[in-house]
């Protein structure tokens, strides 16, 4: 994992001593709520329904034992227990007091961990595969390129007040678990005929109010000019984004507006103009950058998991590794998912005790390495086969164990109405009666693979428009009232879903989803063939038709 | 009838303005402003904001039921009895975080 070097020390360092100060100016009475909002946000820390919000950047998702424990301390230590894990590979505390704020910082600096430009108009977290150095298809690693855009991004001078967020994902496999098409940028590993090794660059994407898939700006920059090429982008977009109107402020609006040819052809000038100069990354530095993520020393091993016999002899582990097992590229070994969706509960909550056990487990059997993914789970990067059985007594022990990875049940939602001052409706609530409703085992293999993903408003932190079933809340005269749509998709075959008709009120939609469930294993061409695949066999039509069937 | 609501700087806690100037938790002691009372709504929405000890100031539309208030969007009913799911209690006010007008 990357270690800060005395410079990012001191900057973290630095910057938690300045809102210590700007905290006890405002405490006195010096800085009003007006001067200091844009101080606090800067920091990280929003004034939701109930109390404050801190939301701290997990950069690249990638964790270590050290600071989960550090997260699982904060959590006891100066608010309620837990912590809730984001679809931005974030972590958000929902209740601490503002005088606690300069402390958790300097808790979280202890650890190398920050809360800056995880709000504002500025380059967010970069975010990307959750099994990154892990994957058995992976062109390459790319958390080193995400620490790189990390230091790029972190205090850019040109981009912190840019006419909206921005945010860069990557993958370094050609499977995007990533979800890259939805981001401002998305970056995607790639092989040229040359053999060489370097990214297709896509602009443009995003979910919200205008759901957008990127395109793409430029087939294949190389390591060495892709700083200088994502600078070229933010230049064009910080130019020429719209500033008039915080709805169409985002570069995907730009994009959409202008047209991708005149977007890369602004690009492409700028780059030329800026290419070869100060930001060509040299080969010594990415070097220096990737040896902090260097191959670990892994056991030389051929054990495989034998599911017959640990079917007859332990059907909950064999289920378990069948759902929340991946492909890793080193042979007896494996990256196991830990679902923070048990049945009927929050998604993405990690109590302290969880989080402490949790980082405990990655130190025994991960190469103290943990990730955090877009789906709000936790994940074990690089497990020994012959340890997974340990691994799930544990997870088992501590509440954890759900074998429900990529399941009707494994479901994305945003925090809803009863946390988040945006919202028009709560998710929560609703993720848990169809967690509830769906929850068994035999009815999990039996549905198979299905994401549902649910945001309480528009803005689809909730990522519904790319669920397979999407769930967006929304308020008409007072009531809670939530549209169905089908048909998203967040990987390398993006698609954004389509709502189906009128909304439901909160305790109709599992019977909603039960009747989207039966249409599609009813429809299904054999046992192998997802719910997606029906969908976009069949169309959106079918599904409206047994939505609606009854009025 | 209306109430003024507003976070509570220190804590983030929502707090009620109350008849006897203090700002607490409780919505049910909240004082009430009938539509002939606006100007002294405003009155304590100005004194409230010159503390700089309270935070996004609101007013909210509300009704006396059995005589609990309860605020007519669904929104304010969630700040004034915290999180649904799971249900949690609304966020404390400390020694320290109580403000009076
Ligand atoms: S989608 Fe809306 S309700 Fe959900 S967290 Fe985002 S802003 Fe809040």
């Amino acid at each position: 994992m990357y270690r800060y070097d005395e410079f990012d020390t001191q900057f973290v360092k630095g910057r938690v001593a300045q809102f210590r100060d700007q905290v006890n100016r405002r405490l006195t009475g010096e800085l009003n709520e007006d001067q200091f909002r844009p101080l606090r946000l800067m920091n990280g820390l929003y004034l939701q329904l109930h109390a404050y919000m801190l939301r701290v950047a997990v950069p690249y998702g990638t964790l270590s034992s050290r600071q989960l424990h550090k997260l699982a301390h904060i959590a006891r230590t100066y608010d309620r227990g837990y912590g809730h894990f984001t679809t931005r590979q974030n972590i958000q505390f929902n209740w601490p007091r503002l005088k606690d704020v300069p402390e958790i910082l300097d808790e979280l600096a202890s650890v190398e961990m920050h809360a800056i430009q995880t709000s504002g108009n500025c380059i967010r977290n970069v975010t990307t595969d959750q099994f990154a150095g892990a994957a058995a298809d992976e062109i390459i690693d790319p958390r080193p390129v995400g620490e790189i855009i990390r230091q790029w991004s972190s205090i850019h001078p040109e981009f912190t007040y840019l006419p909206r967020k921005f945010k860069i994902a990557l993958t370094g496999a050609p499977n995007d678990r990533a979800a890259v098409k939805f981001h401002d940028i998305g970056l995607m590993a790639q092989q040229n005929e040359q053999g060489e090794i370097g990214w297709k660059v896509l602009v443009g994407g995003g979910l919200g109010r205008t759901p957008m898939i990127a395109k793409t700006v430029r087939d294949f920059v190389t390591h060495e000019d892709l700083l200088a090429y994502l600078e070229s982008i933010l230049r064009v977009y910080n130019r020429y984004g719209r500033r008039d109107n915080k709805y169409k402020a985002r570069v995907k609006i730009l994009v959409h507006e202008e047209g991708i040819e005149t977007i890369r052809e602004q690009v492409e000038a700028e780059f030329a103009e800026i290419q070869g100069g100060v930001l060509t990354l040299p080969q010594e530095e990415l070097d220096r950058i990737t040896a902090y993520f260097a191959p670990l020393e892994f056991k030389p091993s051929n054990a495989t998991f034998d599911l017959p016999k640990l079917k007859a002899e332990n059907p909950g582990l064999s289920r378990f590794v069948m759902l929340n097992a991946h492909e890793h590229r080193q042979p007896g070994y494996t990256s196991i998912t830990i679902s923070l969706k048990p049945i009927g509960g929050v998604p993405g909550d990690a109590t302290a005790d969880q989080m402490d056990a949790v980082a405990e487990l990655a130190k025994a059997y991960s190469f103290d390495e943990l990730r955090v993914t877009h789906e709000q789970n936790l994940v074990l990067p690089h497990v020994a086969i012959e340890d997974v059985p340990a691994v799930y007594a544990e997870l088992q022990r501590i509440g954890l164990a759900e074998a429900n990875a990529g399941q009707i049940t494994d479901i994305i939602a945003c925090p809803g109405l009863d946390f988040c001052a945006l919202a028009n409706a709560r998710s929560i609530p609703i993720a848990q009666e169809i967690s509830k409703r769906f929850g068994t085992p035999e009815k999990q293999s039996e549905i198979g693979e299905l994401k549902i993903k649910i945001s309480g408003c528009i803005n689809a932190c909730g990522h519904h428009h790319v669920g397979h079933i999407g769930i967006l809340g929304v308020e008409k005269k007072g009531t809670e009232l939530y549209q169905i749509t089908v048909g998203g998709d967040a990987t390398e075959d993006a698609a954004v879903g389509n709502i189906l008709g009128r909304g439901f009120i909160a305790e109709e939609v599992p019977d909603a989803i039960q009747r989207l469930v039966d249409k599609y294993l009813g429809e299904r061409a054999n046992d192998n063939e997802t719910f997606i695949q029906v969908v976009k066999r069949l169309g959106q039509e079918p599904f409206k038709e047994a939505l609606y069937a009854n009025g | 009838m209306e109430i003024i609501t507003a976070n509570e700087l220190l804590s983030g806690a929502t707090v009620y303005f109350q008849a006897d100037g203090h700002w607490e938790a409780d919505i049910d002691r909240a004082r009430l402003f009938g539509a002939d009372e606006t100007e002294a709504r405003d009155e304590v929405i100005a004194k409230a904001k010159a503390t700089g000890r309270l935070v996004s100031i609101e007013t909210e539309q509300v009704a006396v039921e059995g005589g609990k208030v309860i605020a007519q969007r669904l929104r304010e009913r969630i700040r004034a009895e915290g999180p649904t799911a799971p249900r949690m209690k609304p966020q404390g006010l400390e020694e320290g975080d109580h403000v009076s007008l």
